[in-house]
Order: structure tokens, then sequence, then C-alpha cells
């Protein structure tokens, strides 16, 4: 179902690992400015579609399209400086740098990154760090981690990581963010947190969401566009409250369809 | 007096190359995460190509060859040296950093380097095989006219200030955005990627500076000795200097001096003017290894961070911007 304005189009997009097609033949798009879900059973094929979108795994068919250019082969990094940033299922924090570390780490375009600025010409890379730190510092203040600037990232705990994560994505000043499944293993209280910082972001920055998740409430209350996803394809778009009266998705998600996709 | 302080500015001398040595291999592992398990690879480089521009032309009549032989000044020497070694760096890092990691890239780095090992020791037009080079004169000996006790002293004091030009190398990469941007690879090479870093490029910077301190070392080794061959080389050599940083410290300099000093100066080098047991002659070599391989158990089983572990880097004194106060930050964010 084309989107007006899209800023990231999946087109006709199959993966297969040995013989077990996961993503078959699988199109959306996802609105600018949206916060929008990607939803489905276990084994939909969602992981892999991130995994592609992301660059950490190569299109075997179909295209990808992020801001009007195509990713479909572009390796990880190179995705990620056009401004399409993607998260982990685990947290992935830089365990032995510090919180504040972790957040100095995102930013494009570090003079001080190359080596001839960093062996003859370090007050370069020091002034703009201070500039970094003077951002990050505002950040860390507003997701509630300036206490722990100074403590290793590998020794926050759980929710803390994932506020971190969200934290440093935000340093990053990606135009997409594509989260894979932020809200679990937390704390119904830190969701809450988590969920209004996304909208946050969304509304002072623009930053464009999709987040691959399980908890349908969280989905429901935050995302203006659902896609479902069931054995490798779109099942269905739209809103959730709508989405939960569709017999199609309501028998992806309890069974059954493993039954119709053989007579299919 | 005459013997001790002959001596004992030997072991500096090796006290200062060695220290080069982990700085080196801190730079490739310590920042960067890269498994460099043929690292005396970088320091044969060094030596070799020190030795062929600072000595003649081989001749095959008397059973020398070798390429090269430019009779240039020892400091040309150095630097090609140096720069050969990061060369071979940057081709070795192709080799296992591009598409490899963690183990897969060690065991490659260690198959390279068996490779040119066998190269190098077998293919005697390059560096004259086993024998090796040999018949290098000390530099500036026989121009500031100094014997061989005078020549070992003015060795400390070249040593010295290529090991402070290294100490700076080493220590402006760690502490610049470039050398954050390599322990976050270290940390994770996947999330850094997702943050649009090169992480191959990076990777192979850290392998290139890494190599170009182990040439270094290895041709003050070559300018210090005269001569150089396959069995100064062997991988049990690369271990000595993996030893040296793991119990000095990971990821910290200052560690590498002390891992450096204990290790490689303390256990490997000094041991070697105790006279051999006449019952036993490899005895004490056999000692050395194992007193070697005991103490990187004992760090790694008490201080696996090493004796000076790598430092938290605060934020708490840092001005933000130019000409404001330091942040008080730790009653405002913890009160």
């Amino acid at each position: 179902m084309p989107v007006a304005e899209a800023i990231l189009k999946v087109d006709h997009l199959s993966h297969s690992f040995g013989g077990f097609r996961a993503v078959d033949d699988c199109s959306f798009e996802i609105a600018a400015g949206s916060i929008s879900a990607l939803i489905g059973p276990n084994g939909a094929g969602k992981s892999t579609v991130v995994g592609i979108i992301g660059g950490a795994m190569r299109t075997q068919r179909g295209s990808i399209h992020f801001d009007g250019r195509d990713i479909s082969r572009m390796s990880a990094f190179k995705v990620a400086r056009l401004g399409l940033l993607r998260t982990y299922q685990v947290s992935r924090e830089f365990a032995g740098l510090t919180v504040m570390e972790n957040l100095l780490v995102p930013p494009p375009n570090q003079r001080g990154e190359n080596l001839l600025n960093a062996l003859f010409r370090p007050s370069v890379g020091r002034a703009q760090d201070r500039e970094l730190a003077d951002r990050a510092f505002e950040v860390l203040e507003t997701f509630g981690l300036l206490a722990l600037r100074d403590e290793y990232a590998g020794n926050l705990s759980g929710g803390e990581k994932r506020l971190l994560e969200l934290a440093r994505a935000v340093m990053a000043e990606p135009k997409f963010m594509l989260l894979d499944e932020p809200m679990a293993g937390i704390n119904p209280a830190l969701i809450a947190r988590l969920d209004g910082h996304i909208r946050r972001l969304r509304d002072d920055h623009g930053i464009t969401f999709l987040l691959v998740e399980h908890n349908l409430d969280v989905v429901e209350r935050i995302c203006d566009r659902v896609v479902v996803m069931a054995f490798g394809r779109t099942l269905a778009e739209g809103q959730m409250s709508e989405l939960r009266q569709n017999p199609d998705v309501v028998r992806a998600y309890l069974g059954g369809g493993l039954d119709e996709r053989a007579a299919g | 007096m005459d013997l001790i302080l002959p001596y004992l500015a030997t072991l500096v001398v090796f006290f200062f190359v060695y220290n080069i040595l982990t700085w080196g291999l801190n730079i490739q592992f310590g920042y960067a995460g890269v498994l460099d398990f043929t690292f005396i690879t970088f320091v044969a480089c060094g030596a070799y190509f020190a030795g062929v521009f600072a000595l003649g032309p081989g001749s095959q009549q008397n059973g020398f060859e070798w390429i090269l032989g430019l009779n240039l000044p020892f400091p040309v020497a150095l630097v090609a040296g140096a720069l050969a070694a990061g060369v071979l760096g940057i081709l070795i890092g192709l080799i296992a950093i591009n598409r490899l990691r963690s183990d897969y890239m060690a065991i490659v780095t260690l198959a390279t380097g068996t490779v040119l090992y066998g190269l190098v020791s077998n293919f005697t037009p390059l560096f004259d095989g086993f024998d090796g080079l040999a018949g290098l004169s000390p530099p500036f000996a026989q121009a500031l006219g100094l014997n061989s006790n005078q020549f070992t002293y003015l060795w400390v004091v070249v040593c010295g200030v290529v090991m402070v030009i290294c100490w700076f190398i080493a220590q402006r990469i760690l502490n610049s955005p470039l050398g954050r941007t390599m322990r976050a690879i270290r940390e994770d090479q996947d999330a850094a990627e997702t943050f649009g870093k090169d992480t191959v490029r990076v990777r192979l910077t850290a392998m290139a500076m890494g190599a170009l301190l182990a040439g270094a070392g290895g041709a003050l080794l070559m300018g210090f000795i005269g001569a150089f061959s396959p069995a100064g080389w062997t991988s049990g050599e690369t271990f000595v200097v993996w030893a040296a940083l793991i119990v000095g410290g990971r990821g910290n300099n200052w560690g590498a001096i002390v891992g450096s000093f204990v290790v490689a100066v303390l256990i490997n080098e000094a041991t070697r003017y105790i006279p051999p047991v006449s019952v036993d002659p490899t005895l004490v070599p056999t000692l050395r290894n194992m007193l070697i391989g005991a103490s990187l158990i004992l760090v790694l089983w008490v201080r696996p961070q090493g004796i000076i572990p790598e430092t938290r880097r605060r934020f708490l004194q840092l001005p933000l911007r130019p000409g404001t106060p330091p942040i008080r930050g730790a009653e405002r964010a913890r009160g």
C-alpha cells in the first residue's frame, strides 16, 4: 500500500536461508515522520527484513529505497551514514566505555577520527569533542542518565542500557530509527518512559520510527500505522485497532496458519 | 663496573625497544581489538628493511645475498624499516580484517606470518635465507670514534629518542576521537558499524600504526645487533610481546611499560645472562618460557585487566566550552 512521502520503500523483497524462504516477496512503505510498527508472529521474517534494511545482510531479491536512494546493496556503515539507524534485539552498548563516551562515538563527521588530525592536530578533535560533550550532557539529562555518565556502560542495568541505546542513537542525528524489539525485557514503568521518548523524538526532531515489537499494547498506543508480516510477506497494513478485527491477522497470530499455507 | 654498566645499558636498550613493541601491539589489540598473532613478523620486516637500506649490496661470491643494499645512513634505514612494516600491516590486515572476525582473523594472521617465515627463510635472494643479514657496522660508531661499550650507551640514547616519538604516536591516537572509535569497535564492531563507522578502515589504521611501531623497534634491534636472521623471529617471540601487554594492562600505555619491564626485560632478556647449567643446557630457556607463561596465568587469574588497567575517562573535570569553568557534576548529578 503506497503512502504519501514514503521515506522507506521495501519492494518485492525475498530472502532464503538455504532452502528456507524467510522473506517471500515482501513489500511495504513507511511514511516520513510517522511512528510505524512491523509486527507478526515468530518466524514471520521481521528480523530478516530488519537485517537486510540495515545492511547487515545482503539483499538477494527485490530492492530497498531509503530517502530516495537505493540502499539494497550498501554496506551497513554506508546505510548508517545516510541517516538510517538500527538497534538490536539485545542491548549493544560499548561495555568498556563510559556512558559519556558511548554518546561521543555516534556523531558523524568527527574530524578527530582522521589519523593525521589525531597525530598532529589534537586540538581539532578536542574542540569538536567539547561541543559534542555539551550536547551529550543535554541528551543524558533528558534521558535521566546524567548521574551515570562516568559509569562503564557494561555496569548499567538492563533498562538503563535500553535508555542509553536510545540516547546514543539521538547523538547520531538520524532521520530514521529502526528499533528491533525496543521494549523486550523492560518493566512497565520504563516502557511508559521509553514510548514518551520515542514520541518526543518524532515531534521535536522529526525522526521517523519503525518498531519491530511484540507488545501490541505499546504498538496500539504509539504507532500511527502498522505493517503485519506472516510467512515472509506483508499480510495487512493499517491502524492497530482495525487490525485487531482483521480475521487474517488474528489467524496468523493464533495459529492455524500452517494449514492455510499448505493449502495455498 | 666495566662489566656491569654495559650489561645494564644493554638491558635498557631491550627495555626501550620492548616498550615500543608493546605499545605497537597495544594500538592493534588494546585499542582496536585486532588479534594480531604474528606481531613479530612486523618487527622482522622493520629489521630486514632497515638492514638492506643500511647495508651495502650483498655479493654472491661470498655467499651473502640480499635485495637492495643501498648503503644509506641509519636514520633513513630506520624510517624505511618502519614504513615497510606499516605497509605489511595493511597487506596482512587486508587479508585478515576485511571479512573475518576475532578467532578467524587471529588464525589468518598466524597463518600469513608462518607463510612469510617460510618464504624469507628459504628464498635466499630476499634476505639471505636462514643465515639472515649480517655485517652491519654499528651506526654512528665510526664517525664518532666510539668503542663497543660507548656504542651501547649511544644506542640507549637513540632508542630513547625513538621511544619518545613512539610514545607520542601511541598516546595521541589513544586520546583522540580516533582512539575512542577504535575502542568502540573493540567493544562491539556491529554497533560501531550501525553508527556509520568504517570499521575495516579504522582497524586497518590500527594495524598499520601498530606495525609501524613494530618496524621501528625491529630497525633499532638491527642497528644494535648488526645482524638479523629467522632465528630471531620465531612465533614464540610474538607471545613475549602479548604476555607483556596482557600482564601490564591492555589499553594503557603505562601498563605496557610495566609489562615490558616485567616480562620482556626481567624474565625474557635478563635471564639470558644466567650461565647455562652443565647438566642440561636447555634448563634456563625452558624455565624462562615457563615463567612467562606463569606470569600470564597469574595476571589473568588475579587481575585480568592487567597491572595498570585501562583508565576510565571521566568527564567531570572537562570544561564544556573554552573559557567555561569545569562542571561541578558530582553534586548536581548525584544529589
